[in-house]
Order: C-alpha cells, then sequence, then structure tokens
C-alpha cells in the first residue's frame, strides 16, 4: 500500500457541480508526485480535501496505511501534511521568522521565545537548503522567496508532506531552479511532495511519478521517464493538441504605436518607469518581458488610457494619445486584453451580451439617441459566441457563470471582434486551459497578420516565446535588453536579464529595438 | 500564416467538454427563483410576527385578524394603503437606481425634505394660487431634490467624499434647515402650530378616488416605475449605470466615464426622492408641510429595494405588500393592544433573511420546493 491512497473520491459543490468522481491518487513516500490537469479537472478539490478543507462526499483516505478522516486543516497539519496555496498567506510587515512561528510560537514563560524561533527558522532554512534568511520583514522579498517562507511554515509544523499548488506560476526562470534545488533536498530527507503544475516541462522536470485528471476523474498515472511532453498533453485534454503557432517571417510595416521618454508614478508618487521609449509596428507582436512588478503592465494600462503618464508622449497612428480619453483611444483602434478578466475586462454580473457591447456604448449599430437596440446588441453577441466558440447557453446568461477559459474568449470576442490597429494583450492565457490557450494563441496571431500591432505581455515565457516577433525585458522600470525571437533564444537568456544580472549595451539594445 | 501541425480545429471545442447538466438559467427561473426566496422570508417573518402576537396580546387572535385583513376593510383604509404603496414605491425606486450603480447614497430623505421645501415655497407663493403651482411645485421640488443629490455624488467624484458619510450628514441639514424655515418664516404669524397653512387648492394633488387619500402620486408613481426600468434597461445610460455598478474599473477600461454616471445615477435618485418630498407636501394627505412630516419614512426605501433586488419593475410588487404590513400594523395599534412596532420585527427579519441570499437546508428544498439549484450558480 502506497503512502497516501485516495480511493473513489469524490466531491459534489452545493449546486451540482462534479468536482471530484471517483478519483483515486496513489503516492509513495519519498516520491515528487505531480497531478496535473486543465482548469476545472479537480486537482484542487483533490488537494483541499488531502488538506482537510473540503470534506470528501464519497471514497477513502489513508495515510501510511492508517485510514484518516480530516475535519479540518487543523487535523492534516496534526497528520504532517503542509500546504502551499497559489496565494500565500503572510504578515507583509513581519519578519520571515515571525510569519513562519505564528500561531506556534516557541515559549519562554508566557513570552514568545524569539531567539528559538530564530533559530529554528535558521536550522530550517539551512537543513532544506531553501536560503531563506529569518530576519527581514516579508514584504522586502522577492516572491521565489516568500514562496520559500510558505514552505518553511509548513516544515516548522513537522510537515512530511508538502503539497504545492502550481508553484512554478509565479517564478521566474531561475527562481524555478532554485525551488527545484529545494524540492530535490526535501526528498533526500525523507519528505514526500505533491506538485500541482500545468506547465508540462517543469512537471517532467521534477517529478517521479504523474497522475493526470480531467474532468473530475483519474485519467492515469504514469512514470514521469515513461512519457513525453505530447503524450500527457493529449491524456490532460482527451485529444491530440498543438502548442504552437506557426510564425512565418514577414516584414514588419510601418510604426504604428511610439512610446517615447516615458514616465509613469505609482500612487505614492515614485516612478514605476521613466525615460522609457519603445515602437512597435503594423504586423508584429512585440512581447514584453519580465517579472511581473518591473512596469511591463503599467505601460501597457497607460497606452490603454488607465494609467496617468507623467512624462512623455505616446503616439498611436500619427497623434498624441496621451491626453484623449479611454473611449477616443478606442476609436482609434486601440483594444485591449487586460491582465486580470475579472477585476477589469468583464462586469461578471452582467450578461454575455452586455459584455460584448459595452466598449461600443457609441456605435450607431447598437445605440441610437440614447436607446440600445437589443435586437442588434442580441444578434452581435450570437455572432460573436459562435465564431469564438464561447461555450455558454445564450447572450443572457451572466458571464460571472463561464469557465475561465470561456470568460476570457468573451473578452477575446469583443475586442477582437473588428480588426484592432494596436492590439495591448497582459497575460492572455493565465488560469485559461490548453484547449482555449491554444484558439487565444491563433487568434491573437491572426489579429498581427491582419495587419495589428501587438504588444503582448506575460508571465508565461513560452507564451511570449511562442507568439512573438521581437521581445524587450523590463527590469525595474527600464529595458535592460531586446531580442529578436530567432531559433537558440532561451527562457534561461531571458531569466539572466529579468532578475537583473546582466544588461546589454545600448548598442546591442538598439539592434534589438 | 497560422497552420497547425496537428488537424484541430477550435469548432470542435464544444463537443469536447461539454458538461452536459447545465440547465440554461432563464430569466423566468431567475425570478421565479427570486420571488420564492422572498416569499419564505415572508412566511418566516410571519411566523415570527405570530408568536410575538400570542405572547404580547390578550386577545392574539383579534390582533392578528385586524392586521391582516384591515387594510381592505374599508375604502377609507384602503385609500391608505394605496397612498403608502406610491410613496413607498418612490422611496425604493430612489434607492433601487443608486444601488443599482453601487453606490450606498442614503440621501433620499434629505432630498424629501428640500423637495417639500422647494414645493413649500411655490404653493405659498402668489404663483401657487395658479394652475402653474401643481407643476411648477413639482418641477421645483425634483430640481431641489436633484441638486441635493448631486452634491454628494460630485464630492465623491472630486474629493472621494465616502457618500454614506456625506449623505446621512446632508439629510440631517435638511431636516433641519426646514425646522428652521419653518419657525421663522413659513408658520403664519400668531400661529402656534409647527406648520404652514394649508396650501391653495391649485397647488394640491387632485384626488383620483373621492373620500381617499389616493391621488395623482399614484400616477407619478406608476410613471416613475416604468419611467425607472426604461431608463436602466433600454437605454445606454442605463447599461452604463449597471456597468459602473457590476465593476467600476471595468468600466473605465470600457470607455465608460464611472463617475460621471456614479454623479448622474445620485442626481436623477435625487430628483425621485425630491418628487416624493412634493407628493408628501402637495398631496392630499397633508397639503401643508409640518417639521419632521416624514419621521424616517425615507429609510424604509432600503428595505423596498433590497427585497426587490433593485428591479424597477419588482418594488411596487414589494412596496404593495409592504404597505399592506405597515397599514395593518397601525390599525392593530389602534385597535388592539399590540403596539405597531411589532412591524419592524417583521421588516428586520425580512431584511435579514433576503439580504443574507439565505440558502435554505437541502431536505426543504427537496421536499417543499422540489428544485434544486442550478449548476451555472
Amino acid at each position: 500500500m502506497a503512502f497516501i491512497e485516495a480511493r473513489g473520491i469524490g466531491r459534489v459543490y452545493p449546486g451540482g457541480v462534479v468536482a471530484n468522481d471517483g478519483v483515486d491518487l496513489s503516492v509513495e513516500k519519498g516520491e515528487v508526485h505531480a497531478v496535473v490537469g486543465e482548469n476545472g479537472a479537480g486537482k484542487s478539490t483533490l488537494m483541499k480535501i488531502l488538506f482537510g478543507i473540503e470534506r470528501p462526499d464519497a471514497g477513502t483516505l489513508s495515510l501510511d496505511g492508517r485510514q484518516v478522516h480530516f475535519d479540518g486543516p487543523r487535523d492534516a497539519i496534526d497528520a504532517g501534511i503542509g500546504m502551499v496555496f497559489q496565494h500565500f498567506s503572510l504578515v507583509p510587515s513581519f519578519s520571515v521568522y515571525e510569519n513562519v512561528a505564528l500561531g506556534s510560537e516557541p515559549r519562554k514563560g508566557i513570552r514568545f521565545d524569539r531567539e528559538a524561533a530564530i533559530a529554528r527558522v535558521r536550522g530550517l532554512s539551512e537543513q532544506f537548503r531553501l536560503n531563506v534568511d529569518p530576519m527581514p520583514p516579508v514584504r522586502t522579498l522577492p516572491v521565489g522567496q516568500q514562496q520559500r517562507v510558505e514552505i518553511l511554515k509548513a516544515l516548522y509544523r513537522n510537515a512530511r508532506v508538502l503539497i504545492l499548488d502550481e508553484p512554478t506560476a509565479v517564478l521566474a526562470p531561475q527562481e524555478v531552479a532554485e525551488l527545484f534545488v529545494a524540492i530535490r533536498s526535501l526528498i533526500e530527507q525523507g519528505c514526500t511532495v505533491i506538485f500541482i503544475a500545468h506547465k508540462l516541462p517543469e512537471v517532467l522536470e521534477i517529478s517521479d511519478t504523474i497522475t493526470v485528471m480531467r474532468q473530475g476523474r483519474t485519467v492515469g498515472t504514469v512514470k514521469a521517464k515513461d512519457v513525453t511532453e505530447h503524450e500527457l498533453a493529449t491524456m490532460m485534454v482527451g485529444r491530440e493538441v498543438a502548442l504552437r503557432v506557426d510564425r512565418a517571417p514577414r516584414a514588419a510595416g510601418a510604426e504604428v504605436c511610439t512610446v517615447s521618454n516615458l514616465r509613469l508614478v505609482n500612487a505614492r508618487g515614485a516612478d514605476v518607469c521613466r525615460d522609457l521609449s519603445l515602437g512597435v509596428r503594423a504586423g508584429e507582436i512585440l512581447g514584453l518581458v519580465g517579472v511581473e512588478g518591473n512596469g511591463q503592465a503599467e505601460v501597457m494600462e497607460a497606452i490603454a488610457g488607465l494609467r496617468h503618464v507623467a512624462d512623455g508622449r505616446i503616439v498611436v497612428a500619427d497623434q498624441d494619445i496621451v491626453p484623449l480619453s479611454v473611449l477616443r483611444r478606442r476609436g482609434i483602434g486601440i483594444a485591449s486584453i487586460p491582465e486580470d478578466r475579472i477585476a477589469e475586462g468583464l462586469a461578471t454580473g452582467a450578461s454575455v451580451a452586455e459584455n460584448i457591447v459595452a466598449t461600443r456604448l457609441k456605435d450607431r449599430r447598437y445605440v441610437r439617441n440614447g436607446l440600445l437596440d437589443l435586437k442588434a446588441i442580441k444578434a452581435n453577441a450570437v455572432r460573436l459566441i459562435e465564431q469564438f466558440s464561447i461555450r455558454v447557453n445564450g447572450p443572457a446568461v451572466p458571464v460571472g457563470t463561464l469557465s475561465g477559459g470561456n470568460m476570457q474568449k468573451v473578452v477575446v470576442a469583443r475586442e477582437l471582434s473588428e480588426q484592432p490597429k494596436l492590439l495591448l494583450v497582459s497575460q492572455p492565457t493565465r488560469g485559461v486551459d490548453l484547449g482555449a490557450t491554444q484558439f487565444i494563441w491563433k487568434t491573437i496571431a491572426a489579429a498581427r497578420d491582419a495587419g495589428a500591432a501587438v504588444l503582448l505581455s506575460s508571465a508565461d515565457l513560452g507564451e511570449l516565446l511562442a507568439l512573438s516577433d521581437r521581445l524587450l525585458v523590463f527590469y525595474r522600470g527600464r529595458i535592460v535588453a531586446a531580442f529578436h525571437n530567432r531559433e537558440g533564444l532561451s527562457p534561461e537568456t531571458l531569466g539572466t536579464y529579468m532578475l537583473g544580472l546582466s544588461e546589454q549595451s545600448p548598442e546591442e539594445l538598439r539592434a534589438g529595438l | 500564416m497560422t497552420t497547425d501541425a496537428t488537424p484541430t480545429a477550435p469548432a470542435a471545442l464544444p463537443a469536447a467538454t461539454a458538461a452536459g447538466n447545465m440547465k440554461p438559467p432563464t430569466r423566468l427561473s431567475i425570478a421565479g427563483r427570486e420571488l420564492g426566496r422572498a416569499a419564505i422570508a415572508v412566511i418566516i417573518a410571519m411566523i415570527a410576527t405570530l408568536l410575538i402576537v400570542f405572547f404580547v396580546s390578550k386577545s392574539p387572535v383579534d390582533a392578528l385578524m385586524t392586521l391582516l385583513t384591515a387594510p381592505f376593510s374599508r375604502v377609507r383604509t384602503f385609500g391608505l394603503w394605496v397612498d403608502d404603496v406610491a410613496k413607498l414605491t418612490m422611496t425604493g425606486l430612489a434607492f433601487s437606481l443608486v444601488f443599482q450603480a453601487r453606490q450606498f447614497a442614503l440621501g433620499v430623505q434629505g432630498q424629501l425634505y428640500v423637495g417639500a421645501l422647494a414645493a413649500t415655497y411655490v404653493a405659498l407663493s402668489p404663483i401657487g394660487q395658479t394652475w402653474a403651482g401643481l407643476p411648477l411645485g413639482v418641477l421645483a421640488a425634483m430640481i431641489a431634490g436633484g441638486i441635493y443629490g448631486f452634491l454628494p455624488g460630485i464630492a465623491k467624484a472630486r474629493l472621494g467624499a465616502n457618500e454614506i458619510v456625506s449623505t446621512l450628514m446632508l439629510n440631517y441639514i435638511a431636516i433641519e434647515l426646514c425646522n428652521f424655515l419653518v419657525r421663522v418664516s413659513l408658520v403664519p404669524p400668531g400661529s402656534g402650530l409647527l406648520t404652514t397653512d394649508k396650501f391653495p387648492k391649485t397647488s394640491l394633488y387632485p384626488v383620483l378616488v373621492a373620500n381617499t387619500r389616493i391621488d395623482l402620486g399614484l400616477i407619478f408613481a406608476i410613471l416613475c416605475v416604468l419611467g425607472t426600468w426604461f431608463a436602466l434597461y433600454r437605454t445606454s445610460w442605463g447599461l452604463k449605470l449597471r456597468l459602473v455598478g457590476h465593476n467600476a474599473r471595468f468600466a473605465e477600461y470600457a470607455g465608460i466615464k464611472a463617475n460621471a454616471i456614479m454623479v448622474s445615477a445620485m442626481t436623477v435618485a435625487g430628483a425621485l426622492g425630491g418628487l416624493l418630498g412634493s407628493m408628501f407636501v402637495q398631496g392630499q394627505a397633508f397639503g401643508q408641510l409640518t417639521v419632521l412630516f416624514e419621521g424616517g419614512f425615507a429609510f424604509e426605501g432600503i428595505l423596498i429595494a433590497i427585497v426587490a433586488r433593485n428591479r424597477p419593475l419588482a418594488v411596487p410588487v414589494v412596496a404593495m405588500f409592504y404597505a399592506y404590513l405597515r397599514q395593518g400594523a397601525q390599525l392593530m395599534n389602534i385597535r388592539t393592544d399590540v403596539p405597531a412596532e411589532v412591524i419592524s420585527v417583521v421588516a428586520a427579519l425580512i431584511i435579514l433573511l433576503v439580504a443574507s441570499q439565505f440558502g435554505l437546508p437541502a431536505w426543504l428544498k427537496r421536499n417543499v420546493l422540489g428544485t434544486r439549484r442550478g449548476a451555472t450558480r
């Protein structure tokens, strides 16, 4: 019997969504066991059941040969299970050791024994090669380190099994490498790691065994060394997929968007970027590379008209758009797919049709004399639902009830239903399953081929490399490197620039720009 | 140019992961669900009322019968009910409008007072003696209310002033302003009462049903319901307003000036509140301005709006029901030994149940309603 055995796990959410339907999982002691699957495959539910957050409606769970019932995370922690969520739960102003000890502080009498906590955290960090200093406040640490603080929290509570929920989603390649070092060190010392992911190359690199889930069921369990990326993808999706966009080289046209000497400031008045210049030509995709928070998102917002420009010019189609309203900018032919579709890209409570027409409320096809032409609005929505294969029961359905991929398709459909001159795309496939990713990539590439200038920013380097014609690397609000996307440009090369480890000379930069 | 290595057209997508068990939530089924929820809230609240009445009354059956039947017992009481429905509808609409734009502006009370003041000044001026007294009074009340709604709106847009605080403060200012003006200038010399003279007939709402309070205000309420519904669901302004209410960041991104929409929503709601002020003072119920005439009535609109889920067409339905309870409780207060405050308990329970979107226990849903919530929820 395996170390962790889940048999026939079923979980139906109130409302009738079947998240797990007879899921089996067996994890051997001391292995890295990956659980992969598309969004909505039921991975997270299964992990929540393992960690005691959700209780299964059916099935049994056993740990080390004994059947267990978890009534809450506390029980799971007591049984030696720790979980690191995608969204960290850290107190930013507390130091690392305070965060780690919080809730289980060592005491001396009634006082918090800080010395003991520091020593313990330092010891764990060295033992598992996590390389985290216990003293600095958590808010000063990069994301990768914060994640390792979360791992420390679990180890501090004597976890023997660590569940990592999509740990690499927020990391730069070098940070991923460091995380993998830590995971290997955990395994060497007898821990077991369950690793949830959907980036397949990473899964194949780090894990020993892989369980594939689809639509709430286990599709199969395979050894990492016996399987290829393509086979895994096919298992996940249930059919052949080609995650590739063939880009024929083509001569880019005239410069559509020119940003010169741009300066942006954040809410506290500090510079987000200064003296930043770039240009995008018609028919090319310009990838903005960088760890999140280095200015690429802000530059996109400034072009879209959602962020105040402190200084500099943004010229689109031969006019300075800085003084123009969002509506006027859209009128010139700027379309944008925002980073966070739920916070910015959609009104989830409104219907699909209303979301689609929201950017065209000055368009005489849909609004005349201030009155809505409901027929035209509905017909347009029906047409786009068809054209973009959005899975929804009609245009009157609230967008919030759709799956992530379909929500994103609503955004894409709205922005690309008419050919834009300049397309701004941020994180187009974050949290979107493979099938929809494939579709969205093709749609963006098609917009480029039809002559749009595209600015693309993404946390997924694979996506940037697959789509972009040129790449600019942002670090602390500056462009530190520029490349033409040719064979041989590797994520690692980009990574060294993303982390600020090196910087191109002005000559190299100019060649890339 | 973007050809695939494998032949997988995106058109194959729907078949690949058809969920199968998703029923389309039609508008009717949603309405039915909401209605069912409201009905159950009312039933639970009524059961609570029943218990309270049994505990406090010496003759509980009489008290209950009065509560449940008295409003329809005479033409006069029926008139009281209709008048209450019209006014509750107006305040419910005003709140629904700002709530749809997700502004928690609570200024209907203040708008009501400034509207009433404006109508009073028109009615007691020489114009009030002419045919123009009625329409000009209504217009003045709506403009005054509109300005009073605009102020907290623009303060929020320009200065970031929290609308809850500013509207509540403005309410007090309006109440005390009305108090002050009545005492120092509007009360006829020598009168000991804190009330103005009766308005001239030309400035009063005409009666629709003789010997009742049913007057032009009812027509206004009906027109406002239809107008608000039309504005919200058939005009681009209404769509913008609702999109701002759903997600203001999205609205900005889509090119909608969220602040302008917010201010306009608060202004229009203010005009509705002002009109309600005119319905009070120019209507048959008062026909004059008295200090503190409103007595907290405006805030009943919050209950109406919450239970009606801010839907203009649902507002009068909820108002009818709630006005019935209010009138029943008033009559119970007069005719039996149970105080009218009982109805506050009912109101509080209904608000709690509806606002918390209470979920029924699964067994109750299966056995009583025979429905399950749709998978798309």
